[in-house]
């Protein structure tokens, strides 16, 4: 059923649930995400096609450290845009939030269609590949798949995560507390647009192609109900609300042209029927008492 | 010079008072519940397509039934009304399946923006599969325009008839809607919710039923909306709500949430600010209405006309 | 509950587990989504039982482009049944039998990839998609670097064949037919000297099409007093037609998709343009009749297919294509994406008559069905076509119509202005 091919896809779509994700667990709702994403792509595209320094050959091929090093420069340009940009939208909350950095999506894709440089509706294409088949995106989307897990995970632990926790539970007691709590969103929200931009970087050459519809307001929406569905509580729950999301439309092929309808029924039904997301604090409680309890 | 700027103006003025008219639905909604209905944009389409089917329009089911439509052909004016009523229903439907549960449940407000926005992919899509996704286009004139001229010169600068007659109705509808908001016990019993839900209660106001007549009221402007730029523009597709679903979500918060002047003041603003774009950068043109946006968002925090937002999420 | 952990242990431990959970699942689909290709096997004798070849269709039927995409599984559909009634009639022409399998391919790339790598797992001999010219750039390379012929039925963009070798198409690029409707507006109004340009700037074919439409203005000396960019899905023109009445254009030319450039048609002439109107091949549909209706009339454009060409081939396509939909008659792209299944079919049969599929692997086979399909020649709807060594195609015959609307305004129909035979390798 899942090729290789797609679980690249879903675990992209993991990643780009925890870019989410991590304003959102400091009570921020961004949905920045696709234009910090756009931007890292189209970094990687234009790089790999103009910049002869990093080896894109003739055959279309990359050197894997050549990708290594877009990785690096997409997720920095991309903190950089937003440790610029965080100042001014961090101060709006809220709803307000969301609709200016839909704002900021839509003005980057606008952006990217129109600028000289960027191929305009076409887009950049003849993108070079580090690897000859899609298994060999797994190990770098797997491998920065686990370093986000990883860093959300310690993140709980340390005093930045937990200050964000304390700002999602009460920004005011928060800041009674001495956080500074401009700062600690300032860093969630670069955290998550280096995210994002790697991200980029990697879909770009996935993608072979890259252009201004890949960050899009409903790729904002789609990356929130990521989040949503998955469980906001929890760094598992954005991935696992990623993984699935993403590789429902394609399971659904067999029912045709109704596969949309029932897509949306999932997104319609899901934060009804399990509010809290499917993985939640609880859920991992049970799950870490298991083993302990049977031994008793 | 004089008419080239009477031009923009109008032209601003038309496409302003659409984006009006989506925001104002929003509005209806967030002021009492404070969120925002995603689904607005594809009952938008439901207007459209539902006014079509009742002035006798043929839908072609993908070409799998061609020439399939209902057994009746209403004038436009009665259609329109008819649709308006049948988004309606539409409205408290959703209201009913994507934000009752929660509500009743007290969820996060996020979480009705994912489910409002699945009723909106659930609802566009069966419209694609039931309608078809080619366009139609409303019978020559729609009866109310038959016999007048295409196009309206005033001062040197052109409109068309149908923008006219929508304009008219927008503004109606607006005028309607607020008077009603001001003066009627209704009126003034949903603002008392949107106020203060709680308070609301205590007064006896029963704020369930305020909350699916708000729904109603913004199916109904969602509805008028969508039949009135079927007409003016033909129905493009299924999508075609969509764009201005989301062009109304900007209005919205430009105008500042919940409130109904600044929906009005921000769609005619957001309008004119397209209108002014030069041809040569006419590229931009979206952009620039996100940018305003941004722009406003960034100085006054809570919109033109909102009030200093309040700390929730 | 045991007593020795917090709630936070318990909730981090149980982190972990999860984790390790979801990454046992990522490699145990990891290690089975592998074999991914049956391109190693055998290929059976076409009398055996999964004798038949299976032919891939990736189109658009959700999303923005799903329009395209319905006349194209039409047009699929009836060359489908077209060529299994041929062969029901002459098996011996027809030895190696065909089946179609036709897929979503919506209006993005991802959606793309995905159809295009499930046809590869079905074992596909052949594909046919995806819609757009964007989807083709993210999706053509997979099939080329496994080696399956890949024919596109609708990509206009620049530089679809040069994807690679294994990347062909039925669709002429713009820059073949679009100067012919520019030629034939001045030659019915050989003064013309204002023209005015409208184009959808976020569409990948519209761009293309507008440069050659450019490039044909100014080879004729013609430079536009305005160039108005609209978007996809823009509905309402007011703006920009109110910006270029005022220059008084005698020429007004739109590379814009069908429902787009309707609406824009007839808010022209609403608001009271009253010159020539040139349009590009987005709009070389009927869908645009119900749009634009009576203000359709006597707008032109230049067509790789037109219904009034007269050979057997084009009356069987419009036979079956009136049992299936009435009058209307097809669309381009419904011929086209019948060219499409028809050269691919017609291949097959050539090279299964001369033993090419004889004894070889479905990789092997794939490449000779590439080799067979260049070579030939075909004679399709849109007249007859070949290919250049790159899968670029060659089409001899090219079209001038002109939008003739019934008195209803609802029905229209392209009438056949002028007919150009281009000198092969035109393109």
């Amino acid at each position: 059923m899942i090729d290789n091919g797609l679980l690249v896809q879903m675990l992209l779509g993991a990643l780009l649930g925890l870019s989410v994700y991590l304003p959102l667990a400091a009570g921020q709702l961004s949905l920045a995400t696709p234009a910090f994403y756009a931007i890292g792509g189209t970094l990687a595209a234009l790089l790999s096609t103009r910049w002869a320094l990093l080896g894109g050959g003739v055959d279309g091929s990359l050197p894997v450290l050549s990708l290594l090093l877009e990785l690096l420069l997409g997720g920095l340009l991309a903190g950089v845009l937003a440790a610029l940009l965080g100042g001014l939208v961090l101060r709006l909350r809220g709803i307000y939030l969301a609709i200016a950095t839909i704002a900021l999506v839509e003005i980057v894709r606008v952006a990217i269609l129109n600028l000289p440089f960027t191929g305009g509706a076409v887009g950049i294409f003849g993108i070079p590949q580090p690897f000859a088949e899609a298994s060999g995106y797994l190990l770098p989307v797997l491998g920065l798949l686990t370093l986000a897990g990883w860093f959300c995970q310690r993140l709980e632990a340390l005093p930045l995560g937990q200050a964000m926790a304390a700002i999602r539970d009460d920004e005011l007691a928060a800041e009674c507390l001495g956080i500074d709590t401009t700062q600690v969103k300032l860093r969630a929200f670069v955290l998550s647009a280096v995210l994002a931009g790697a991200t980029g970087v990697l879909a770009a050459h996935f993608l072979n192609t890259w252009n201004a519809r890949q960050g899009t307001f409903d790729a904002s929406v789609a990356t929130l109900a990521f989040v949503i569905l998955g469980g906001s509580r929890t760094w598992l729950g954005p991935v696992f609300g990623g993984l699935l999301l993403t590789a429902l439309p394609e399971l659904l092929r067999p029912v045709g042209d109704a596969r949309l309808v029932l897509f949306g029924l999932v997104i319609l039904l899901g934060p009804v029927l399990a509010p809290q997301g499917l993985i939640t604090p609880a859920l991992l409680e049970r799950l870490g008492s298991l083993g302990r309890g049977a031994a008793r | 010079m004089m008419e080239s700027l009477l031009q923009t103006l109008l032209n601003g003025v038309a496409s302003g008072g659409v984006y009006a008219l989506v925001a104002l639905g929003y509005t209806l909604v967030f002021s009492v519940l404070g969120v925002i209905n995603f689904a607005q944009g594809a009952l938008f389409s439901l207007g459209g397509y539902a006014t079509y089917l009742l002035m006798g329009g043929r839908i072609g089911v993908n070409g799998a039934w061609p020439g399939l439509g209902l057994p009746v052909a209403l004038p436009f004016g009665l259609a329109l009304l008819l649709a308006a009523l049948l988004t309606a229903l539409a409205s408290l439907l959703v209201e009913r399946v994507a934000f009752a549960p929660l509500r009743r449940r007290g969820a996060e407000p996020l979480q009705s923006l994912i489910t409002s926005l699945g009723a909106g992919v659930v609802l566009v899509n069966l419209l694609q599969i039931l309608m078809g996704a080619e366009g139609y286009a409303f019978p020559d004139g729609a009866g109310a325009l038959a016999g007048l001229p295409d196009m309206v010169m005033l001062g040197g600068a052109r409109i068309r008839t149908i923008q006219l007659l929508l304009l008219a109705i927008c503004a109606g509808a607006v005028l309607l809607l607020s008077l009603w908001l001001e003066r009627s016990r209704g009126g003034k019993a949903l603002r008392a919710v949107a106020e203060d839900f709680t308070t609301a209660r205590l007064l006896g106001i029963d704020s369930d039923a305020m909350v699916r007549l708000a729904f109603a009221l913004s199916g109904v402007l969602a509805g008028l909306g969508g039949g009135l730029v079927g007409l003016s523009v033909s129905l493009t597709g299924p999508y075609f709500g969509i764009s201005y679903g989301l062009k109304g979500l900007a209005v919205l918060v430009l105008g500042g949430l919940g409130s109904v002047p600044g929906a009005i003041a921000g769609g005619l603003l957001m309008g004119l600010a397209e209108a002014l774009v030069p041809a040569d950068a006419s590229g931009w043109r979206d952009a620039l209405a996100f940018a305003i946006l941004f722009g406003v968002l960034l100085l006054r925090p809570g919109g033109l006309l909102g009030r200093v937002q309040v700390d929730k999420v | 509950m045991p007593s020795d952990a917090t709630p936070l242990d318990r909730r981090q431990r149980g982190a972990l587990r999860l984790a390790a959970l979801l990454a046992a699942a990522v490699g145990g689909i990891a290690l089975l989504g592998r074999r991914a290709d049956p391109a190693a096997q055998p290929l059976p004798p076409p009398a055996a039982a999964g004798g038949a070849l299976t032919l891939g269709a990736v189109i658009a039927l959700t999303g923005n482009a799903n329009l395209y995409g319905q006349d194209q599984r039409l047009g699929i559909g009836l060359a489908e049944r077209w060529a299994a009634d041929r062969a029901r009639r002459d098996p011996a022409a027809f030895p190696r039998p065909v089946l179609l399998s036709l897929e979503d391919g919506a209006s993005d790339e991802q959606s793309a990839i995905a159809a295009f790598n499930l046809m590869l797992r079905r074992g596909v001999v052949a594909l046919i998609g995806p819609t757009l010219s964007q989807q083709a750039f993210a999706a053509d390379p997979i099939a080329q670097r496994r080696g399956v012929p890949v024919v596109a039925p609708s990509n206009t963009a620049k530089g679809i064949p040069q994807i690679g070798h294994f990347i062909s198409r039925v669709s002429a690029q713009s820059s073949v037919i679009a100067p012919l409707s520019i030629e034939e507006a001045l030659q019915r109004d050989p003064g013309l000297s204002r023209v005015a340009v409208f184009y959808a700037q976020d569409d990948a074919y519209s761009t293309a099409e507008v440069a050659i439409f450019q490039k044909a203005l100014t080879a004729k000396g013609l430079r536009p007093v305005s160039v108005q960019r609209t978007q996809l899905g823009q509905n309402d023109f007011q703006s920009a037609i109110t910006a270029v009445l005022p220059l008084r254009p005698q020429l007004v030319v739109i590379s814009a998709q069908a429902v787009d450039g309707g609406n824009l048609i007839r808010q022209l002439r609403e608001l009271g343009y009253r010159g020539q109107i040139v349009v590009g091949n987005g709009l070389n549909t009927p869908n645009i009749y119900p749009i634009c209706q009576r203000w359709c009339d006597g707008i032109l454009i230049a067509q790789a297919y037109s219904p009034d060409l007269d050979t057997p081939i084009n009356r069987a396509f419009l036979a079956l294509h009136r049992r299936s939909k009435g009058e209307a008659p097809p669309s381009q792209l419904t011929a086209q994406a019948w060219t499409a299944y028809q050269v691919l079919f017609e291949a097959i049969q050539r090279l299964q008559r001369g033993g090419g599929l004889q004894g070889v692997s479905l990789a092997e086979a794939r490449r000779r069905l590439m080799t067979e399909l260049l070579s030939g020649r075909y004679d399709t709807p849109l007249g007859p076509i070949r290919f250049s060594p790159e899968g670029e195609v060659i089409q001899g015959r090219f079209f001038v119509a002109e939008v003739r609307m019934g008195p209803g305004g609802r029905d229209g129909k392209f009438t056949l202005v002028r007919e150009r035979s281009l000198e092969e390798g035109g393109g």
